[in-house]
């Protein structure tokens, strides 16, 4: 299965927050070809969450289009083809590890997969024998990687993950690393990645886009050169970190306030 | 969090509860002996429990029988709200007016309109509705927009929400109304027993005991009817703790978004409010059209008017009904508020020392089963017949809902909360003012709105058997003389003044929300 393209075409969108406009995008255009890994890196709070609830449409834009494949974002998700793993891992707090990874399939309304795939997801994201823990059982991270399993669990074809990695310890994160890496050179699903983590980004995906502050504007547009598969070695890779430090730099504040 | 220590400390403070109970009743402290040694109402209680039993089935059946009637009703009705809002809207006014109708106004009118058993398990489910209604409509609604998120994300609509997770979520909550409900269903099986004639029944057996005098034999029947309600109480109780514990949110959620009901036009809104209050009035005609009841006996809303309004008695009837109006309505609103102050204090205690609201929380549950009737007695006898018995029963009918949805409210805020405040060294005062208090605004505001109407009922009944003042003693007596006309008009009265007071209480909640 073939990840399904991501496009963003002149969005516009602003909140209105006690008589007060708050413009978060205005003309916004980002095209994610089918199967392609997008990092998407700005400052805080200027609007990176908020594309993500676009594509998903949880949030509607004032104007301009967003389609999934060549389907508004609320017929796409009807169909499971979107995968989704918020920065708050949203779990249902009187649910085990197994039965929130199961949700997606009854909001869908689909049969449920056989254990064993659920099972290799739980390994894969290393919680075996926490099959039957709640939520309040687990730590932050825990969460955040059963959030990070039930989004792979309907083997989307667009997955949207907003800092999925946020309550990890370093090393735990670059592990998740290399096994998204792995997930997704196996199944290519178009990928949107929030992160504040550049190495992350530069990491993972094959392209980085960083975003001005309010209102956002594409700052740069980077192609990530490695081949893949990108090996850990390739984090200590000089030319690696010249990369980085030159993504970098396009987030420090100097440079938003030249900008603005 | 229960320790032994704790269960221990609760123990030994219900115990000396009850040994300073038989010590006044021994001794006759209490107004010389109204209230006896729990020793001598249990001895009596054990000496005629032949006599008990076939009042305390009878009673059991009605209140078991209108208690799951009236919450799968009000489950029900609770759903299609959340799915469908201007259902609500319409509904707005039957739903205030099930509510607000004070029992003890509309018994004689059910037990015209309906047959004996059908009226005591109406009146048993009508007092049942609207507490299981309310907080079961809250509970669906005050969900962690985070879940539904989730939902919406993988295409999933308003029906899939409310199965996956509003339904699921409100259990703690609709656990929370049932608790309130099952003392509401044996008072309403007992109120409506006095006026219906029946043979069996603690009401129709505590009628029968009124006028011995016998203070022993009026509490034991009081207790027949706390255990009823106490067993329910019970149950819904556990459930609610054992699922609550499950419901806490992991972490703290951001507050709902902006209500996401479509904007309304002026004019529909207008049309919508219209229907609303006019609906109550259509039902009150088609169910007398459909019971087939002399015009003489059954007044129609139209009725209503022309008695109060149009006819020969019509002066007669409006100043006495002012003069009642202008005695019933300020008592009950400072009721009310003394009776929320002490809901919320008590929260406040439990909240902070558990020990004592477990050893409290027994006679707190007396106070609301130990039917108002049999209470009003020896209230008057330890009172008087001033505004303080007034006071009292207002206050102890008032006070209970408002406690147990308080306390739920304390009990859902999430952990983490508490832990923030704690790592900068709060004291327990710091953590009601800073956390618990704000969180469980909303909780204070339905607990207002499910006061407002009881302290109106408290006030009639107090009027009715005490004072001889105000809405409940023009109540008594136009019974007396067989006034119709007057009947009806203070009970219709009565619901539009819990209407109005009701109104003011959700007003409030708008205006603080700002």
């Amino acid at each position: 299965m073939q990840g399904l393209p991501l496009s963003f075409v002149d969005v516009e969108k602003t909140f209105h927050i006690k008589g007060q406009a708050l413009t978060v995008f205005e003309q916004l255009t980002l095209d994610c070809p089918g199967g392609s890994f997008t990092a998407l890196l700005g400052p805080s709070g200027c609007g990176k969450s908020t594309l993500l609830r676009l594509a998903l449409e949880l949030e509607t834009a004032d104007a301009g289009s967003i389609l999934v494949g060549d389907e508004r974002p609320s017929a796409a998700r009807k169909t499971g083809a979107v995968g989704v793993a918020f920065q708050d891992a949203a779990l249902l707090p009187w649910r085990n590890v197994e039965d929130n990874i199961l949700l997606p399939f009854q909001v869908l309304g689909t049969k449920p997969p056989d254990p064993e795939h659920i099972g290799k997801l739980i390994r894969l994201v290393g919680l075996e024998g926490f099959e039957k823990a709640r939520p309040e059982e687990l730590s932050g991270g825990m969460r955040q990687r059963v959030a990070i399993a039930r989004s792979l669990a309907t083997e989307p074809r667009v997955l949207l993950m907003d800092e999925p990695f946020g309550a990890l310890d370093l090393i735990l994160r670059r592990q998740m690393n290399l096994e998204l890496q792995r997930i997704w050179s196996a199944a290519r699903p178009t990928t949107l990645l929030i992160t504040h983590g550049v190495d992350e980004a530069v990491y993972l995906a094959d392209r980085v886009i960083v975003l001005s502050a309010r209102p956002a504007e594409i700052l740069a547009d980077i192609t990530i050169p490695f081949a893949r598969p990108r090996a850990p070695e390739l984090l200590r890779d000089p030319q690696f970190h010249k990369l980085c430090d030159e993504i970098g730099a396009y987030l420090e504040p100097q440079q938003n306030q030249t900008e603005a | 969090m229960k320790s032994r220590h704790d269960t221990l400390g609760t123990a030994a403070l219900l115990l000396l509860i009850l040994i300073a109970w038989e010590v006044a009743g021994q001794l006759r402290l209490v107004a010389d002996g109204t209230l006896p040694a729990l020793s001598a109402i249990l001895t009596r209680l054990f000496a005629e429990r032949s006599d008990y039993w076939p009042h305390i089935l009878a009673t059991l059946e009605t209140s078991g029988l209108g208690f799951i009637i009236g919450n799968l009703i009000a489950v029900a009705a609770a759903l299609v709200f959340c799915l469908w809002p201007i259902g609500e809207r319409l509904l707005r006014g039957v739903n205030i007016a099930a509510f607000a109708v004070p029992p003890i106004a509309i018994v004689p009118v059910l037990v015209i309109a309906l047959d004996g058993d059908v009226a005591r398990i109406t009146l048993a489910a009508l007092l049942v509705y609207f507490p299981t209604m309310t907080a079961t409509l809250a509970g669906l609604r005050e969900v962690d927009p985070r879940s539904l998120d989730l939902v919406s994300a993988y295409g999933g609509g308003k029906l899939k929400a409310l199965l996956l997770v509003r339904l699921r979520a409100a259990v703690p909550a609709i656990m929370s109304g049932f608790q309130v409900a099952a003392p509401a269903a044996v008072l309403g099986a007992i109120l409506a027993e006095f006026g219906s004639g029946a043979r069996w029944g603690l009401g129709t057996f505590l009628l029968g005991s009124l006028g011995r005098g016998e203070p022993d034999r009026l509490w034991g029947i009081g207790l027949a009817a706390t255990a009823i309600a106490g067993v329910g109480y019970g149950l819904a109780a556990l459930a609610a703790q054992w699922t609550t514990g499950r419901n806490r949110a992991v972490t703290i959620a951001p507050p709902p978004s902006e209500s996401t009901s479509p904007q309304v036009e002026r004019w529909r809104r207008s049309l919508l409010t219209l229907i609303a209050v006019l609906l109550p009035f259509l039902f009150w005609q088609m169910l007398l059209l459909a019971g087939d009841l002399s015009p003489i006996i059954a007044k129609t809303p139209l009725g209503v008017l022309d008695y109060l309004f149009f006819s020969n008695a019509s002066p007669s009837a409006q100043s006495r009904l002012l003069q009642a109006l202008s005695e019933t309505i300020p008592i009950t609103i400072g009721g009310m508020f003394i009776g929320l102050a002490v809901a919320f204090l008590l929260a406040l205690l439990s909240f902070a020392t558990p020990v004592v609201m477990r050893a409290l929380l027994p006679f707190a549950l007396v106070t609301q089963t130990m039917p108002l009737v049999a209470l009003t007695p020896l209230a008057v006898l330890i009172f008087g017949r001033g505004i303080t018995v007034t006071l009292v029963i207002t206050i102890s009918v008032t006070f209970f809902a408002a406690f147990v949805l308080l306390a739920q409210g304390f009990a859902l805020i999430p952990r983490p909360a508490f832990d923030l405040v704690d790592a900068y060294g709060a004291s327990t005062l710091q953590k009601l003012r800073l956390i618990a208090i704000p969180a469980s605004r909303k909780w204070l505001f339905v607990a207002a709105r499910l006061a407002m109407p009881k302290a109106l009922l408290g006030v009639m009944i107090a009027e009715w058997l005490a004072t001889g003042k105000g809405l409940g003693n023009l109540l008594n007596q136009s019974r007396g003389y067989l006034d119709y006309g007057m009947i009806w008009t203070v009970a219709v009265v009565s619901v539009l003044v819990a209407i109005a007071l009701y109104q003011l209480t959700y007003t409030a909640e708008r205006l603080t929300e700002r």
